[in-house]
């Protein structure tokens, strides 16, 4: 019964994020000071070269007002939103790349942004967490002292910057890597995963640096209050070995927090990496965010964030509701 | 517990395994030179060269960087729709009635046979004959059916259609019909004097994209048709593109000569390649390392870093200030006039004799731009027809106090001051008369002493911090919207500029916006004070299409927060109002149109309704280590645009070097 009690509270309150979430996310670009119609007319005004005669504007305006489905009092147009996003999870019509659908955009775009970034947090979170744990857990060992100052002097390098290195590195003075992503197009053979591999290395390297210091740095700080606490003493004090200690009384609860910021992190995902894509020329859904809130364009906006918000709370409910199973005291509870 | 490491493990041993695959790969190919200049990829084999990321020999690949980077909708290839228009579709892809010579300003016959022939003297019917012997990429003719199947289509699907230049068509045409294969008739909802123009091309696009018939009128519903595999009329068809909007692949046709204009000659390369190098810093090394052979708009510093590390990279002009400005648009400042104190016409001249040109061109554009006074580009083409006729005027010209506001030797004292500050005599044109085509007829005198007394004289006052006051007390809070990441040179103009009206006491808010609200504040009564824009654009002797809504119907209040629908100078001038009118009563190459043309652009400066502030410095750096031959200052059969007509002269002039 507590246990049902339990996952129902955590799916109530998923229910009403979500709500809350995508009702806010209709809201808000409708305070942006961009008008996606006016966007969209004035990139036209000057396509041909030809500046819109008045009767072509006025047209145009009223046209795409329609079938951008932005007509309507606000009240309707929320309505219509909410039942085509919980009925049929549809975003509508991209209105800067019309009559595109939104979903395609993001079809098309996610499993790039799926494959890189998950690839790269899992890969920094171990990394970086193995280190810090042996940086914390052998703190005056001096081989924990370089992997820290590795920590620490990764930590606070701009991305822009760090990744820039590594394109001058690798991609300029030792050409290995290209400087910008090309794949063809076409079915997904072993030679077309190692281009893949080639084109992703970079980005990949890149995020992988960027959130690897944090986690040394994290996990060493927990790692080293942990083995300090009484029940590690007591344990060392009987004679387990420091192996044993490290993994079974240190790790276990040190990387409790840890878990709860891979989540987070894995949610996150689904907002794409804006700047590894500008500067890769990778495709993402960050770009999509990017060129969604430059234009206006309301439905990639409801589209991609609502993505980040399902992300986001579907996590944080798996947190909660697999958090027992690491935690026994709230299990216990 | 034990999972966990090995999972570890193994990802570690993947990364390193990753890093050895990668590492075991061939360096490309290194020309000997101090730079670190490599070719796209390794050599498939010694005898093929280079080969492109795409898989073509580079030595048979001509590589423009993208204009729009990522394309919003890759696969979208209808141009009845946005989004088949650039990455090759505008310049390689699609045939047009008639094209324009970028060099001249000159239309010429692509697909009709010869210029209209006008039926009535009304100007309202036309009669057009096209050339025999043209195919689509699938072998079907050209003919007049398809340029009245197209025609139709626009009508009938006026409403859905969301192409500017398709919706300009559609208020245009009234009715159309085929006479035979190759002729047709268009009648006009009204007399239209720049026909060809508006159905052939006007500066870089065309209105008119005719669509194949045969492929057309088997669908459904032709507005949501993306036409992915497109069935085109130029000399090369689309071979592949990249699903995410990268890059796109163009293959020369083998029946080339039978195409749009394979009558130009032969299109040299084989392959034609649009990519997005990604930002400033990368495409920077990119160009180095000849991954690519055409830019678009490359900042100056990183044109110098470019040819420091290698000799292959040049720019349009071998002296100041090096780049082509022969684009049709101005940078200037838009005003909503309406709104106090821009309402009065010495405010406006204030801001004007207040803002220090030379600095902000040499801060921001290291002194390698062409200055505008008036709202028009100072092109080639405009010059003798606008600038040329207008300069003793600009000179006698004094506002109501008697002030002689222009200054003549702009481009004397700008080339002056760049020689103090280190350019070498040599990368300077020497001569007046050189000096003013690279560096403009002129521009208003830096003079803030006759601008403090032009705001003193309607009721301004400086306070102790000296800022400027308003007539009521209030410190002068100016807006001046400026673009931002989005439009990098028009960022830093911007910025300069507001540091120059800053020096000057007026409390100016910068603000940089996104695309989007930089055309809803240039559209929007309530939200524009000042912008720094590019309106008013004019090619040809046609200045129609940029001022043919100024008019007193299309002015709002001030504060109206509907958006307009035309003059965007929001210009209440009853004399500038009847002379726009009386020109789209003229035929455009008629004397009357051409002097009416003169006085308008006299009133603008009266009243200094727009400030003009130079041409667009189009900064496109060539590489010419695979490809020579491309557009230059000595060498100028067209503009060296990649994104207008240019590129298909530039395509049959250029030569192959023969590196591999």
């Amino acid at each position: 019964m507590g246990l049902i009690k339990y996952i129902a509270g955590r799916v109530g309150v998923y229910l009403v994020v979500l709500f809350t979430g995508i009702t806010i996310i209709f809201f808000l670009p409708r305070f942006m000071p961009g008008d996606p119609i006016e966007g969209y007319i004035g990139r036209m005004q000057y396509q041909a070269g030809q500046t819109l005669s008045a009767e072509d504007v006025e047209s145009l305006r009223a046209s795409l007002r329609e079938l951008y489905g932005l007509t309507g009092s606000l009240p309707s147009q929320y309505l219509g939103f909410i039942k085509r996003v919980f009925i049929s999870g549809d975003f509508g019509p991209s209105l800067a790349g019309y009559p595109r659908p939104v979903s395609e955009y993001i079809a098309t775009a996610l499993p790039w942004t799926l494959g890189l970034l998950t690839m790269t947090t899992i890969l920094a979170w171990t990394t970086g967490n193995l280190i810090g744990l042996f940086a914390g857990f052998f703190h005056n060992k001096r081989i924990a002292t370089v992997l820290e100052v590795i920590g620490v002097t990764l930590y606070p390098i701009p991305y822009y910057i760090l990744a820039l290195v590594l394109i001058i590195l690798f991609a300029y003075i030792w050409p290995i890597f290209p400087l910008s992503t090309t794949i063809m197009p076409g079915a997904l053979t072993m030679q077309k995963v190692g281009e893949i591999f080639r084109n992703s290395f970079l980005p990949g390297m890149a995020l992988v640096l960027a959130g690897f210091g944090w986690n040394v740095l994290g996990m060493k700080a927990m790692a080293y209050s942990t083995k300090e606490e009484a029940f590690v003493n007591y344990a060392r004090l009987k004679g387990t070995p420091p192996f044993t200690i490290m993994i079974h009384y240190v790790w276990r609860n040190a990387f409790l927090p840890q878990i709860t910021a891979l989540a987070l992190h894995m949610g996150m995902i689904f907002n794409g990496a804006i700047l590894t894509e500008m500067l890769f020329s990778y495709p993402g859904v960050g770009s999509l965010i990017r060129s969604a809130i430059g234009n206006g364009d309301y439905n990639m906006i409801y589209g991609t964030l609502s993505l980040s918000i399902v992300a986001v709370a579907t996590t944080a409910l798996a947190i909660d509701l697999l958090y027992p199973l690491f935690d026994p005291r709230i299990r216990y509870k | 517990m034990r999972s966990i490491f090995r999972t570890s493990a193994l990802l570690l041993a993947f990364l390193v395994f990753g890093l050895i695959v990668a590492g075991c790969q061939a360096a490309p190919a290194v020309e000997p030179t101090k730079a670190p200049v490599a070719a796209t990829q390794a050599p498939a084999s010694p005898a093929a060269g280079a080969m492109t990321d795409v898989g073509t020999p580079r030595s048979e690949t001509l590589i423009f960087q993208t204009f729009d980077r990522q394309t919003a909708n890759p696969d979208q290839h209808n141009p009845l729709m946005a989004y088949a228009q650039w990455r090759g579709f505008r310049e390689l892809a699609w045939g047009y009635l008639w094209e324009m010579d970028t060099g001249t300003g000159k239309s010429y016959n692509e697909l009709a046979a010869d210029f209209p022939e006008v039926l009535n003297k009304e100007y309202t019917q036309f009669r057009v004959k096209l050339k025999q012997g043209i195919y689509w990429s699938d072998g079907v003719e050209f003919t007049a059916d398809d340029v009245v199947y197209t025609l139709e289509t626009i009508l009938k699907n006026k409403d859905k259609i969301t192409l500017g230049g398709a919706r300009t068509i559609s208020n245009y045409v009234k009715s159309a019909k085929k006479i035979d294969n190759y002729t047709f008739e268009v009648e006009t909802t009204g007399p239209k004097y720049d026909f060809i123009t508006v159905f052939g091309t006007y500066t870089w696009g065309a209105n008119l994209t005719i669509l194949p018939k045969h492929v057309y009128e088997k669908q459904a519903d032709v507005i949501t048709f993306r036409n992915t595999n497109p069935v085109t009329l130029g000399p090369y068809t689309l071979k592949q593109f990249d699903p995410n909007g990268y890059w796109a692949l163009w293959q020369r046709r083998e029946d080339w000569k039978r195409s749009a204009w394979g009558w130009m000659g032969e299109p040299k390369p084989k392959y034609v390649l649009y990519k997005d190098f990604g930002p400033e810093e990368t495409r920077l090394l990119a160009f180095i390392q000849n991954q690519y052979d055409v830019d678009t708009f490359m900042s100056p510093d990183s044109i110098k870093a470019a040819q420091a590390k290698n000799p292959a990279v040049t720019t349009f002009s071998k002296t100041m200030p090096y780049h082509n400005m022969n684009d049709a648009c101005p940078y200037g400042v838009l005003i909503n006039q309406h709104k106090s104190p821009l309402d009065k016409p010495e405010v406006r001249w204030a801001l004007a004799l207040s803002l220090d040109l030379q600095s902000v061109g040499v801060n921001s554009m290291s002194g390698e731009f062409k200055a505008s006074p008036l709202p028009m580009a100072d092109t080639e083409i405009l010059r003798p027809l606008y600038f040329e006729p207008l300069l003793p005027w600009l000179k006698d010209f004094a506002l109501s106090d008697g002030y002689k506001p222009f200054n003549a030797n702009f481009s004397p004292e700008l080339a002056a001051r760049l020689q103090k500050m280190g350019q070498p005599a040599s990368a300077l044109p020497q001569g007046d008369k050189a000096l003013s085509e690279a560096f403009g007829v002129g521009w208003w005198k830096y003079d803030v002493a006759e601008a403090e007394k032009l705001l003193t004289s309607v009721g301004f006052k400086k306070n102790s911090a000296g800022a400027w006051l308003q007539p009521d007390g209030s410190v002068w809070q100016l807006e001046f919207v400026i673009p931002g990441d989005w439009n990098k040179v028009m960022q830093r103009i911007g910025f300069s500029m507001a540091d120059s009206w800053k020096k000057f006491g007026i409390q100016v808010n910068a603000r940089q916006v996104d695309q989007a609200e930089h055309t809803s504040v240039q559209n929007n009564n309530s939200q524009l004070q000042t912008e720094l824009m590019w309106t008013s654009c004019t090619f040809t002797a046609n200045y129609v299409n940029a001022w043919r809504t100024i008019s007193a119907q299309y002015l709002k209040p001030a504060n109206d927060t509907t958006p307009i629908t035309g003059n965007p100078f929001r210009w209440n001038n009853t004399k500038a109002h009847a002379l726009a009118a009386e020109a789209q009563t003229l035929p455009t190459d008629s004397a009357r149109f051409r002097e009416i043309g003169q006085e308008l652009l006299k009133e603008f400066v009266k009243d200094m309704a727009w400030i003009g502030i130079m041409n667009i410095p189009t900064t496109i750096p060539t590489n010419e280590y695979y490809w020579t031959g491309f557009p230059k200052q000595d060498n100028f059969y067209s503009v060296p645009y990649s994104w207008w007509s240019s590129a298909r002269e530039m395509i049959v002039n250029i030569k192959p070097t023969g590196k591999r």
